[in-house]
């Protein structure tokens, strides 16, 4: 499956609920889908904040029992994961909350990868699903 | 998302439920504000279904508020990949749940 949108502005749940609705993510556990909502919606607030793109494509696919979803944005470059981790044992005073949207990626997906190919960002996360 | 706050003596009792995500984080952050000035807080999140990032932020800004006021707060009976989110981000470090 692979759907675009343009424009998105304020369309983020309608991106959401497209990849959700997927055949390839549809089927799966409520443990799985609860993680890969929270992926996705980290991902897609990242690309709506900082990327300043008018257009976005996505896609889920599956392949050896791997789960792959990916994001494609005309927007400017932008590596999500360049940004250092956030310190989760900061003490409150302390704590801060840039950074965590990916950061909860990288612990609940396998794999995450970034890249910019003519001129797009490409994003993409995986995780075993069988 | 909805929030019920009600006061019982000193306790102030709230309950949370749905889902807190990016389309209704600044509807949260509008709702927890009556809880800011409060010195001792539980929030029952047992139909708490879902939060993003955008929900943690919320829960970071109540917490700092209620500590530096010298209050305490706790959130109680979290469903298990509510927790996760939370455990995974540190959070539970800094937010008392139980």
């Amino acid at each position: 499956m692979i759907k675009r949108f343009e424009p998105i502005e304020g369309r983020n749940a309608e991106i959401i609920e497209s990849l959700m609705a997927s055949p390839e993510v549809a089927g799966l556990s409520d443990e799985l889908k609860f993680k890969i909502r929270l992926c996705v919606e980290e991902v897609e607030e990242n690309i709506l904040c900082y990327s300043g793109t008018t257009w976005v494509e996505v896609w889920a696919s599956v392949s050896d029992g791997v789960l792959e979803i990916g994001f494609r944005d005309g927007g400017v470059e932008f590596d999500p994961l360049a940004k250092p981790d956030p310190d989760i044992t900061a003490r409150l005073e302390e704590r801060q909350i840039g950074g965590l949207g990916i950061f909860i990626c990288k612990q609940m997906m396998d794999v995450l990868n970034y890249r910019f190919e003519n001129s797009c960002n490409i994003f993409t996360m995986s995780k075993k699903i069988a | 998302m909805t929030l019920d706050i009600k006061k019982e003596g000193e306790k102030t009792l709230a309950t949370l439920s749905g889902r807190i995500d990016t389309t209704n984080a600044a509807q949260f952050q509008e709702a927890i504000a009556p809880l800011m000035q409060e010195k001792d807080i539980e929030i029952d999140c047992s139909a708490m279904e879902y939060t993003s990032s955008q929900g943690l932020r919320v829960f970071l800004m109540l917490q700092k508020a209620v500590s530096a006021a010298g209050g305490k707060m706790v959130l109680r009976n979290m469903q298990p990949q509510v927790k996760e989110v939370f455990d995974i981000t540190g959070f539970s470090n800094i937010i008392k749940i139980a």
